[in-house]
């Protein structure tokens, strides 16, 4: 034998350390300069928006100005209409998400833990992961009615996979050697389960989580724009369809400003739920 | 008194299907790695093992671990035959394996966690231990933040943390540098000679199984035996300088002339399978 298998493995697990440490090549630091340095480009954009509907290059009643924007957004904050339809979509994501945690970690568990538990679920698993949210709306709305629970259930379905596969993915390659040792120490199956498998596999579902909330939101103001009454994406839908399209570039900038202070909010939980991998990691992207 | 008996432990590892490997140039899928070995190690003895890569050496520490399954023959660990971990063994890895997600001291609590004992006094013996080693100050570190021998020290106070009957050492310095090493060989020394359990270490490096060692145990190219046992008479406590006399010469050479046909051997192996 050309190499042994125990010199495989110990390369195997220097392999996945360097790969738990490296998986996320996210670098923070240099942040605040990177994003001063794209901020001319959007002045510029902003100063376009500006002024190309009052010097004529664009339809003020499909382009209404930046300040017309602003002013209708300040309006909509005054009246308390953002803040209220934001809240509504936002429970709606989180729910969701929340379901999502709740079937996707046991289950994830499970599936990278046990090839046969694998096997028998995976083609089922890839299956329902390539069908579209947006494509099973019209059946959650026949199964659950109009009202909260099928915007509950497409932002669950959005977002189950990413924390489902990620899971998978970090039990999966947890380092050999740590069973090992936990199993030298007397650890019992479910001591394994929590106090190793669940923990180490943590960098690879906090990166799961965060494209799982991201679904979510995107599920949820889909789902509005298509059949609801109420939340940010029926807000900026309604506001198209009655042509007060300052109140629509609104709710869209919301959605801008809302998707970065997720973004800048997991990326934070993040880098502290894996502070233990070292230097300080996470930058918004 | 025995700590330890191997009573002709054998194994075989059988590959998965569709899987060989060329043994002497015939495709098997079957690799015997042990091939009988017998050998009895009294309390409180500090035994090193010595063979070739492929020997089976880390195999045999797995099955006294109870950590793998012998195919035949039995180990004891005192009076019972192994078949699981035992909560009286302990065993340190060549690659620290400490959980990179907690602090030292969390590292070390986690096989006393795993025991059931209770918080408080978890809290006071990994201090403890960590301080033993000259850790204090450095119980709130991740792995990630500590140098490999500091990881290595952190690692051997957590298997000694359980006041453990057997230590099992699987090559614990050979990812360290040659002054960590001879600092931790001191240390070790140390400590083993005011606890007094049984200890046996894998090493590659022949200096260090006999400075260790009241016997070095050589082992044959795999299907791995036990070749021979040579007795380390050399007097304790033992100083670094040890190494720089007459005795200690004549015992080095002693233990590579033993070892030296079978990685020899070994090499050959290899290079049958290379072909
Ligand atoms: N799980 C396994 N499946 C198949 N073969 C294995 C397995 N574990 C070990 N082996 C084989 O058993 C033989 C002995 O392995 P072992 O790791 O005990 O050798 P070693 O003496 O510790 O070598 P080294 O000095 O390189 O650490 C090797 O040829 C290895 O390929
Ligand atoms: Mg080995």
């Amino acid at each position: 034998m050309s190499v042994t298998s125990e010199n495989r493995t110990h390369d195997a697990a220097a392999f996945s350390l360097w790969r738990h440490r490296f998986a996320f090549p996210i670098r923070m630091g240099s942040g605040l300069a990177t994003i001063l340095k794209g901020v001319p480009l959007l002045v510029v954009f902003f100063a376009f928006w500006e002024a190309a509907p009052r010097l004529g290059l664009l339809n003020p009643i499909f382009f209404p100005p930046l300040s017309v924007v602003v002013e209708a957004w300040l309006e909509m904050i005054r009246t308390g209409v953002l803040g209220r339809n934001i809240g509504i979509s936002l429970q709606r994501a989180t729910l969701g998400f929340a379901l999502a945690v709740a079937v996707a970690l046991p289950l994830g568990v499970l599936m990278g833990r046990y090839a046969r538990f694998e096997q028998l679920t995976d083609l089922m698993v890839q299956t329902l992961r390539n069908t579209s949210q947006f494509a099973l709306l019209p059946v959650f709305i026949m199964l659950l009615g109009i009202g909260e629970a099928s915007k509950v259930a497409i932002c669950f379905y959005a977002s189950v996979f990413f924390l489902l596969v990620n899971t998978i993915s970090g039990v999966k390659s947890v380092d050999p050697l740590f069973l090992k040792a936990a199993r030298s120490m007397g650890a019992s199956d479910l001591d394994i389960f929590v106090k190793v498998i669940l923990p180490a596999s943590i960098p690879s579902i906090a990166a799961g989580a965060r494209l799982a909330v991201k679904a979510s939101i995107v599920a949820v103001i889909g789902a509005e724009m298509l059949a609801a009454q109420s939340g940010l994406g029926y807000l900026i839908h309604q506001s198209q369809l009655m042509m007060e399209t300052p109140d629509m570039y609104a709710g869209i900038l919301t959605l801008t400003f809302i998707g970065l202070a997720v973004n800048y909010l997991l990326v934070a939980l993040e880098a502290r739920a894996t502070a233990w991998r070292g230097q300080a990691e996470g930058a918004p992207h | 008194m025995d700590r330890i008996r191997l009573e002709d432990v054998r194994k075989t590892f059988t590959l998965k299907a569709g899987q060989t490997v060329s043994l002497g140039g015939v495709p098997t899928n079957r690799i015997p790695v042990l091939s009988g070995v017998d050998l009895t190690i009294r309390k409180g003895e500090f035994v090193t093992l010595a063979g070739p890569s492929g020997s089976g050496k880390s195999v045999l520490l797995d099955i006294i671990g109870g950590l793998t399954e012998a195919s035949s023959g039995t180990a004891y660990v005192g009076a019972t035959p192994v078949t699981r971990p035992d909560p009286s063994t302990a065993y340190v890895f060549q690659q620290y394996a400490l959980f990179p997600w907690r602090t030292a001291q969390q590292n070390i609590e986690f096989a006393l966690e795993v025991r059931g004992v209770p918080k408080a006094e978890r809290r006071e013996r990994a201090r403890r231990y960590l301080a033993l080693f000259g850790l204090r100050g450095f119980e709130d570190r991740y792995p990630a933040q500590l140098s490999g021998g500091m990881q290595q020290r952190v690692a051997i106070a957590r298997a000694l943390s359980t006041d453990p009957e057997v230590l099992l050492m699987d090559e614990p310095f050979a990812a360290l540098d040659a002054q960590t090493r001879d600092i931790l060989q001191g240390e070790l020394l140390r400590i083993w000679d005011e606890i007094k359990t049984t200890i046996v270490f894998v090493t590659h490096s022949i200096d260090e199984a006999v400075y260790l060692a009241d016997r070095v145990v050589v082992m044959t190219a795999r299907p791995g035996t036990v070749k021979e046992i040579i007795e380390i008479d050399l007097p304790r406590p033992r100083d670094l300088e040890i190494r720089n006399t007459a005795a200690f010469a004549r015992l080095r050479g002693r233990v590579w002339e033993v070892l030296r046909d079978e990685v020899t051997k070994a090499q050959r192996d290899w290079q049958i399978a290379a072909h």
